[in-house]
């Protein structure tokens, strides 16, 4: 039997944390509780799941070469990360996850961080620099412009003004991530923060069929197009398939890109709780520095460490091969819960008025940092 | 004093996010599997 639907914010694997007290900052979920036994068996069946979707997907991958090469059949070229969101898609809109799959399905997110961590080793230090630190100028650039642009889109279609805040941080920086942070910290309604993680996902949804499209109607490179998907596509897990339904190397690209921007996410969450503070509607920060900690994305420091660790010679190139497979082992399950946890009769379901604040807001961004790339690419920045 | 629980929905009770820091197993793990690779203990991996 079908199991009924949880909202937006409970299928992304986050428990509501609005019942706290609404004068204390929270601290993030992960941090307060404990590693239960029974919690960690809770997780076996729905990760048996992304595992067993994202092996079919391999399968598939492998049947269609052999049918194209050996048997000369017409079979389309589809590579597993494709596979992988379809198939997870199909069963997420048609059978349903069942209950005791969830807790496993939300690991999604522990295999996508640790397969960024571990794709540190395919980055020398240099290129982190150089693509990194040009990343942080362009990433600065786009948050300024999606900040303002989506404020005024927000005013303009007259959306409750936390939701729009909501709105902003989650197309400015890394999607869901960000809006669950910013719950936290300007305490909206919990309406607005499902209606919010319901019109990312979907936009994440349609950046996953429209960015490929038009990377390839433009002729972008592996590394123009990685950058692009990295700076425009909000949700961390849709900007790094975006990315790799491109091509490996673009996916590679996008991760890069899109670390960089993330690290902005303490800052500018600090910066709308201090506003919304400053109105009386939110807690007050009074440790600034600790907030920043807390809200920085820790696998970030994971991916330098390898990184740095790649780029003194601590590996052999063929270690350097078996970590890169690694991080393509740990991305496969991730990618199967993209699908998984995309439920369509959600994203449909939401008002017009914060998915087209979502839309125009994304084209615009979309737009803005398409052009900041082949700026960089046309000087030279970028190979 | 109201029980927060109660104010919670059948969802929200039921759906789980992993009781632990997802960033830091993420970069324990990935150090670990790094480490065992460096060492030889996991040999040549491919996919």
């Amino acid at each position: 039997m079908r199991e009924s639907h949880p909202s937006a914010l409970a299928r992304h694997g986050f428990e509501d944390t609005r019942t706290m007290s609404t004068q204390t900052i929270p601290m993030p979920i992960a941090a307060e509780a404990q590693l239960k036994p029974t919690s960690l068996a809770a997780t076996l069946p729905g990760i048996a799941l992304l595992f067993a979707i994202g092996l079919l997907a391999k399968l598939l991958e492998h049947v269609g070469v052999v049918l194209r090469t050996q048997y000369r059949l017409s079979f389309p070229q589809i590579e597993y990360v494709l596979w992988a969101i379809l198939l997870g898609l199909v069963v997420s809109n048609t059978l349903g996850v069942a209950a005791v799959f969830r807790p496993g399905v939300a690991t999604y997110e522990l295999w996508l961080k640790l397969g960024i961590v571990l794709v540190g080793a395919r980055f020398v230090l240099q290129d982190v620099l150089h693509i990194g630190g040009l990343s942080l100028l362009l990433v600065a650039v786009e948050l300024v412009l999606s900040l303002t642009v989506m404020t005024l889109l927000g005013r303009i279609f007259r959306l409750p003004p936390k939701l729009t805040s909501l709105l902003a941080i989650g197309s400015s920086i890394c999607g869901v991530t960000a809006i669950m942070a910013a719950q936290g910290a300007i305490d909206p309604d919990e309406e607005d923060t499902t209606t919010a993680i319901a019109a990312i996902l979907t936009l994440g949804a349609i950046a996953l069929v429209t960015f490929p499209a038009i990377g390839h109607l433009l002729r972008m490179s592996q590394q123009a197009y990685g950058m692009w998907a990295g700076l425009a596509v909000d949700n961390t897990a849709e900007s790094i398939v975006t990315g790799s339904l491109f091509g490996q190397d673009a996916g590679r690209w996008t991760i890069l890109a899109k670390t960089a921007r993330s690290s902005f996410i303490g800052f500018v969450v600090l910066g709308y709780a201090v506003y919304w503070a400053s109105r009386g509607q939110a807690a007050v920060v009074e440790h600034k520095a600790l907030f920043l900690w807390q809200k920085f994305p820790k696998f970030i420091l994971g991916f330098l460490a390898i990184s740095v660790l790649a780029t003194a010679g601590f590996f052999t190139k063929g270690q350097l091969g078996s970590l890169s497979s690694l991080s393509q082992w740990a991305f496969l399950p991730a990618f199967a819960g993209v699908g998984l946890r995309t439920n369509l009769k959600d994203l449909v379901g939401q008002g017009w008025r914060p998915l087209a604040v979502g839309v125009l807001g994304e084209i615009f961004i979309a737009i803005i940092t398409l052009g900041l790339v082949f700026w960089s690419y046309n000087h030279g920045v970028t190979r | 004093m109201a029980n927060p629980e109660a104010n919670r929905t059948e969802h929200s009770r039921i759906t789980h996010r992993l009781p632990i820091n997802v960033d830091l197993l993420a970069v324990g793990i990935g150090l670990a599997l790094a480490a065992l690779i460096r060492f030889g203990i996991i040999h040549q991996i491919s996919f």
